[in-house]
């Protein structure tokens, strides 16, 4: 859990970053982007539609939410060898803790379930993360 | 690209049919919405919400599917939901909705 958020770069061999306006049209974008990078790790069409679940539940309640102090928000894709992390950072610490258990059930259940870690509160910038670990063969690269 | 989402409906005696074509998500989901309530406000019938082509719906969706069944029960009818792909009848069970809903 916390481990994940000391992560150094000898840890993980690629990071790319997505940096989107809290703009309900550019969520697919993060779709699109995510299911590119988890393709390109091996992970198999299940798990990439996964991951594009859980990392869509994030960002819709974080466009949902909004911020009146910065325009966007940033997504950042950490590459392991057999683990895809991906944390969403914010400089607004407003969007600390979106989530609330009795109104987003159905979001928080869905991240729980799809992903293999979930970290729905930190006290950073990095407002959140979510992981899914690579199990069994990898897939060919899409 | 925005997400894309077409609604189209068929009315029949018993039931009627709307087909979901695309994508439900923050982007769409007002569209979805209001399309289902106003079907519901206009017929006295049973809803039947062909999913065969939707490619995808999050929390949002789903929620907006409970509020729909929720008033169809008001009225005395019942939403059934047609065609699910495997990946979006998975959201299905993860949530338990499979449970509150006629699944065809």
């Amino acid at each position: 859990m916390m481990e994940n958020l000391k992560d150094t770069m000898i840890d993980y061999f690629e990071t790319i970053e997505l940096i989107l306006p809290f703009k309900a049209e550019y969520v697919s974008t993060a779709r699109l982007t995510a299911s590119s990078v988890a393709s390109k790790m091996g992970f198999n069409i299940e798990e990439v539609e996964d991951i594009k679940v859980a990392l869509s539940e994030v960002c819709s309640k974080l466009v949902s939410r909004g911020s009146k102090v910065v325009d966007s928000y940033r997504i950042v894709f950490k590459l392991f060898k057999d683990k895809l992390t991906i944390v969403f950072c914010c400089e607004d610490g407003t969007l600390n803790c979106v989530f609330d258990n009795e109104n987003d059930s159905l979001g928080i259940a869905i991240m729980n379930a799809l992903m293999d870690d979930v970290e729905l509160c930190t006290k950073t910038e990095q407002l959140l993360l979510i992981s899914k670990v690579l199990k069994g063969e990898k897939q060919d690269a899409i | 690209m925005p997400s894309e989402l077409i609604l189209t409906e068929n009315m029949s005696d018993d039931f009627t049919e709307v087909k979901v074509v695309g994508e439900v998500d923050i982007y769409t989901s007002k569209q979805f919405k209001e399309k289902l309530y106003s079907v519901l406000e206009s017929s006295g019938t049973d809803l039947k919400i062909d999913c065969s082509e939707l490619k995808y719906i999050d929390s949002t969706g789903l929620g907006i599917l409970v509020g729909t069944l929720k008033k169809a029960k008001l009225k005395g009818n019942n939403v059934y939901i047609t065609g699910l792909k495997d990946n979006i009848k998975k959201l299905f069970l993860i949530t338990g909705l499979d449970k509150l809903f006629f699944i065809e």
